[in-house]
């Protein structure tokens, strides 16, 4: 459904996004993983139709979209997105006479859910309760992609919480294409289905959550029994100690020995060692 | 149409402080002396407000609603024709039955100006009408080309012209001539015509524009 063929974006001199290819093909729900600053909210806005690109190709239900296409199924909301300021009922009244499918019960039970005051005005809301309205709003658009950029940025952990099984909930009574960016890594694993992760305006990994539940590992040791292990495996990082080694790996784990340390790696510690950045130093 | 119809609802809500500031000038403006400007020319305040609106308050906020850009082009010529329609109308009115009462100075009210009443006031108030829509496209399109170098351009070529054309008499004569197509024009057909025919060019341009713009 969504197809991106050597899509590059460049800033006057500075390229956001390089070269990049990418297919998503089946509904689900998408995590984009990224630094500041990594290019998300660029591919984000640009498979929106909210900014061209300068080369490559972007297609959505094999609509190429760009600015010029007026009309392009893809719902997209930043996180700091300006609405008419008026009580948060007419809001949700609007987008759902402005959206053809709105799913308007949807959007009332989360209302209601997130104890949203329907009278209270959006500029009067927080910032949390703001980025909430704009996610119902997106959400119920009911839009073949559905394109969240940070949405839980001012969200408390109850809230947060909410918003997952909001997410889950929308996911399931529509299954479409829905990507969500967010630097909270964690709390997403249980409810996204696969993950992009983007560094310096390149896709370094794109799979399933599965995938790296049973394929990223750390595997410490000695030096030698760990580059033993190790050999003709996928290694993604490295820290040594002396002569302690700890191998990350992206592969089928060496069997158990005395002499090693396996174990699973987070999906955070994935994400530090994907992108190859660690304290600020590049490894 | 119901999205579109939406959006034109919402337009003309989120349009409140240009029929606010423009009632306001209608009902407060006074004029002294034997000549007198009829408080009917003040309603044209609205068509030059209202593109301020449409383009730089109305435009984001109704694409984060999940609006399409299709819908917003649509929504804002209907809104174009419609506000068109009732400033037309009620400064007709306005002239119809208020300018009459300052029997004894003389009132100017640009339907007389532009030679329009000369038609009778059905045709001329469609006329007016014309003209209108032709003025808010006008503008719709150059202010969301504000954002671009071609805006910019635009601007300097449109005050060049004006500053060239006016001190030079050959070039003054064009100009004028050009006004009086548009707008001093007594021939109700070809003014009609013209504005229609101006209006449908700048709206295609219009839709480049919005086709270029990014949020």
């Amino acid at each position: 459904m969504i197809e991106l063929r050597q899509v590059t974006k460049q800033y006057g001199q500075a390229t956001v996004l390089k070269n990049i290819t990418l297919s998503m093909d089946e509904p689900g729900i998408y995590c984009l993983l990224g630094r500041n600053g990594a290019g998300k909210t660029t591919l984000l806005k640009s498979i929106a139709g909210y900014q061209n690109i300068t080369s490559g190709m972007i297609q959505v239900d094999g609509k190429t979209i760009t600015t010029s296409t007026l009309d392009t199924g893809v719902s997209y909301i930043e996180n700091f997105a300006k609405h008419f300021n008026l009580p948060v009922r007419k809001l949700i009244q609007i987008a759902s006479e402005v959206n053809p499918n709105y799913d308007f019960d949807f959007a009332s039970e989360m209302m209601e859910r997130f104890e949203l005051d329907g009278k209270k005005k959006f500029n009067h809301l927080s910032l949390g309760m703001k980025t909430m309205v704009s996610t119902i709003i997106c959400l119920a658009s009911n839009k073949k992609v559905i394109l969240l950029d940070e949405p839980v940025l001012g969200f408390d952990a109850i809230m947060r919480v909410e918003f997952y099984n909001m997410l889950t909930e929308s996911f399931q009574k529509h299954p479409r294409i829905i990507i969500v960016s967010t630097h909270i890594i964690e709390e997403i694993a249980k409810t996204i289905q696969k993950l992009i992760i983007i560094d310096l305006g390149s896709i370094r990994f794109f799979d399933t959550l599965q995938s790296v539940e049973t394929k990223a590992f750390r595997i410490s040791g000695l030096q030698k029994d760990v580059e033993a292990a190790t050999r003709n495996l996928n290694i993604i990082g490295q820290d040594r100690v002396g002569d302690l080694v700890t191998c990350y790996i992206f592969d089928n784990p060496p069997k158990q020995t005395a002499s090693l340390e396996i174990h699973p790696l987070s999906l955070q510690d994935f994400f530090i060692q994907m992108v190859g950045h660690k304290g600020g130093v590049k490894k | 149409m119901t999205v579109i119809f939406a959006i034109v609802k919402r337009l003309l809500a989120s349009n409140i402080i240009s029929f606010i500031l423009t009632a306001l000038v209608v009902l407060c403006a006074t004029s002294s002396g034997n000549v007198v400007l009829s408080n009917g020319n003040y309603t044209w305040l609205l068509a030059v407000l209202t593109p301020f609106f449409f383009v730089f308050y109305d435009f984001s906020k109704l694409m984060h609603l999940g609006a399409s850009k299709k819908d917003y082009f649509l929504g804002c010529l209907i809104s174009y024709g419609f506000l068109a329609f009732c400033i037309s109308l009620i400064n007709t009115i306005i002239h119809l039955l208020i300018d009459p009462i300052y029997s004894a100075q003389t009132v100017i009210n640009l339907m007389d100006v532009c030679k329009w009443t000369e038609n009778g006031m059905i045709v001329a108030a469609l006329q007016q009408m014309f003209f209108l829509l032709l003025v808010m496209i006008f503008l719709h399109v150059l202010l969301s080309m504000q954002a671009y170098w071609y805006g910019w351009l635009t601007d300097a070529v449109l005050v060049a012209i004006i500053c060239v054309f006016t001190p030079i008499a050959p070039l003054r004569a064009i100009l004028a001539g050009f006004f009086q197509i548009i707008m001093l024009n007594g021939n109700a057909v070809l003014h009609i015509c013209i504005c229609l025919l101006l209006s449908s060019a700048l709206s295609l341009g219009g839709l480049a524009v919005l086709k270029r713009k990014s949020l």
